[in-house]
């Protein structure tokens, strides 16, 4: 008996050829397009790499030495971690609250979920355009604000330091919302409706049945969501490109932005190298903790 | 063994990908084949390219020219990329000498060659050597005028001196006349006030303020410089820029200007290829005042094309290249289209059968008379030009200035970016 059940379970994980010529292909591809580039870049970090000269010298550790005294760097890491947080709370919090809305089953609301997730398809260049017309000074927004009264002259939403700043975050939240409804929405269906009825029983009211049963219960998405809007705000560059090319200013220059800056305006390939391995640490690190952290929350339930 | 196979099938496809990407530089039996960058503009067209490489490819036998197009108008930056890839021209057009020379990568023209046919030979020359045939040339900026809006504030003349020119200001400011234009919301645009003011103020009275910079001698902190960051200050604070001009696009300040919401408009002379053909009569120009009315043009000489160092025929790349930077057919699209100023020796306008109107006319005098030419501040393509990456800092400082009085701060920072850029 003993051996029958040993041999049963151990069968898939000999497994069979095709799927681990998955595994493999999966992790060779893993291995030539992130393990090695960052190797790569790891290793251009201790350069001076210019592309325009044919050799690059080793300069140890002087591209992190100059990060220390770097203000463009401090300013651009100081935008990205405040659009990182503001944007995964809000995008969240708004995720969780359209997810319950569209909580229902009619094919309405089935529709009307494909809806919410729509920005989240859209490329991030396409969102950029679209926002840039509706937030020029000339644009939608302020003929339909300026119309209704509520404003005299039109506002600059792209074209004053902190508007622009303002401007960037909601546009972002507006992409990210789609991703944390579905991922909640997902969550939400998983909740037992028996935890509910037993509440409703207890005599628990709306609020307390959120509180109590629905927040708790998202735990498991909202690690997922938050985990996965702040790795995507950290890394955003796409739709700051488009709509204000991180200006004015530098106001609104993400690090990624200023990599690319580095890099291919500045020639600067070893110093942009060594900005890069700055911003992976401070996901990771990022990342890791609140994945840690959330992950406690759902083991307290 | 077996389960290696998929790696070691994906990295094969991935080595034969990237061996792929070799530049086709090779010269054919007989003939030599080059390949030349351009890009493409409203003015400088496709067909304007395949027609001036075809009539310059009749001056040199044997000899077919393919050509690449720069993706945006930023052919440096494709430039670059071709380099990093392997993959760089032969011919490069109008990219920035300084950035590719230092580098190595760019062939010196012969300079007697230069000296027989170009009104400036040294216009655009980086340490002594020519990389780019100094064709034409721009006034960056020019103030470009309403008539019609100065006669509105009853302005009887342009300004000389600049306590005129904030008089002028004022006056249009009182008579509800937004009195600049601004497209503050491409950086570049953003920075063409203070181009003007730091070429006149600065340049003006140091024509060598960037070269003593490159030495340490002199700094953007200097009293003389934040004298003349702080005028554009003033200008902003009193409110002479139209409201929210970070906000506004390049292109729309053009239609802005042209369809009389402002008065005046800081631009580089190519604006003269966009003022208004059915009534250009009714704009005029004057160069950034300076404060005793003395007379500074900002200059900058461009040019056609640069000569790769590598290139596999250098005989016929340079003949090509003498052949169409000599051609008066090509510079028409420029002239008219561009508002560039012609440069080769011994022409009149006539002689590029070009139509062109009076506040051409009267910005290339500038050009042709003996007068105070400075390097434009941020745009020369000499020994003037600034350091890779502080354009950025600068066109960052000039939107900065528009939010902020912190003006001892930002000549800070550019001063900072100058030493890491150089470093």
């Amino acid at each position: 008996m003993t051996t029958r059940a040993v041999s049963i379970r151990v069968r898939p994980r000999r497994g069979d050829p095709a799927l681990s010529a998955v595994a493999l292909a999966a992790l060779g591809l893993y291995v030539l397009f992130i393990v090695v580039p960052v190797l790569m870049s790891a290793w251009k970090s201790l350069t001076n790499e210019n592309p325009l000269l044919a050799r690059a010298d080793f300069v140890g550790l002087s591209n992190y030495r100059e990060m220390a005294h770097d203000s463009a760097l401090t300013a651009s890491l100081g935008f990205t971690l405040l659009l990182a947080g503001a944007v995964t709370v809000v995008a969240n919090a708004a995720g969780i609250g359209f997810a319950m809305l569209l909580n229902r089953t009619s094919l309405s609301f089935r529709m009307m979920r494909t809806v919410a997730f729509l920005p989240q398809v859209l490329s991030g260049v396409i969102v950029g355009y679209v926002w840039r017309y509706i937030l020029a000074r000339d644009g939608i927004l302020n003929h339909v604000l300026v119309s209704l009264g509520v404003i005299d002259r039109p506002v600059t939403w792209l074209g004053s330091p902190h508007l622009a700043v303002l401007s960037v975050g909601i546009v972002a939240a507006w992409v990210l919302t789609g991703f944390t409804t579905v991922v909640h929405l997902a969550a939400l269906q998983s909740i037992p409706v028996e935890l509910y009825q037993a509440a409703m029983v207890d005599g628990a009211g709306r609020w307390q049945r959120f509180r109590r049963i629905t927040f708790p219960m998202l735990a498991p998405g909202t690690t997922i969501s938050v985990t996965i809007s702040l790795i995507t705000m950290l890394k955003l560059y796409d739709i700051i490109a488009v709509l204000t090319s991180g200006g004015p200013a530098d106001s609104t220059q993400s690090t990624a932005l200023y990599i690319i800056q580095l890099a291919f305006t500045d020639d600067r390939y070893g110093y942009a190298s060594a900005v890069s391995m700055l911003l992976l640490v401070v996901s990771v690190v990022i990342a890791l903790s609140v994945t840690a952290l959330l992950r406690r929350r759902e083991v307290d339930l | 063994m077996r389960r290696k196979r998929p790696t070691v099938v994906c990295l094969a496809a991935a080595l034969a990908l990237t061996g792929c990407s070799a530049a086709s530089t090779g010269s054919g039996k007989g003939g030599s084949s080059l390949t030349y960058l351009t890009f493409e503009t409203p003015s400088l067209t496709a067909k304007f390219w395949d027609t001036s490489i075809a009539n310059a490819e009749k001056k040199v036998p044997d000899v077919t020219v393919k050509k690449i197009v720069a993706p945006s108008t930023d052919r440096d930056a494709y430039a670059k990329q071709l380099q990093a890839s392997g993959q760089f021209p032969d011919l490069l057009q109008s990219i920035t000498p300084s950035t590719f020379a230092t580098a190595g990568l760019l062939r010196p023209y012969d300079q007697k060659w230069v000296n027989a046919n170009f009104l400036l030979p040294l216009g655009n020359a980086y340490q002594g050597k020519v990389y780019i045939p100094p064709t034409n040339s721009q006034i960056i900026p020019e103030v470009f005028y309403d008539k019609k809006l100065f006669a509105k504030a009853h302005i009887a003349a342009p300004p000389k001196t600049w306590s005129q020119f904030m008089a002028v200001c004022a006056k249009l400011k009182a008579a509800g006349v937004t009195p600049v234009e601004l497209g503050g919301g491409d950086p570049f645009a953003a920075s063409m006030p203070l181009v003007g003011i730091l070429s006149a103020d600065v340049l003006g009275k140091d024509p060598n303020w960037l070269k003593e910079r490159y030495a340490g001698k002199v700094h953007f902190t200097d009293a003389n410089v934040k004298a003349a960051a702080t005028k554009y200050r003033t200008m902003v604070k009193k409110g002479y820029f139209e409201d929210g001009a970070l906000g506004v696009k390049y292109a729309d300040s053009i239609t802005n200007f042209t369809s009389g919401k402002a008065a005046m408009y800081m631009m580089g002379s190519w604006f003269l290829g966009s003022v208004p053909k059915d009534h250009a009569d009714d704009y005029g120009a004057f160069l950034t005042p300076t404060e005793d009315g003395s007379l500074v043009v900002p200059f900058s000489v461009g040019g056609s094309m640069a000569i790769s160092a590598k290139t596999s025929d250098p005989a016929k790349a340079t003949a090509f290249a003498e052949a169409w930077s000599l051609d008066p057919a090509n510079y028409k699209a420029l002239i008219e289209g561009d508002g560039a100023f012609p440069m080769l020796k011994g022409k009149t306008l006539d002689d590029y059968g070009v139509h062109v109107t009076k506040v051409f006319k009267d910005s290339y005098s500038y050009v042709t008379q003996p007068n105070t030419k400075v390097s434009a501040f941020g745009w020369a393509t000499n020994d003037d030009s600034m350091p890779s990456g502080l354009n950025n800092a600068f066109y960052s400082a000039s939107q900065a200035l528009f939010s902020s009085d912190d003006v001892d701060g930002q000549l800070a920072k550019l001063d900072a970016a100058w030493d890491s850029a150089t470093k």
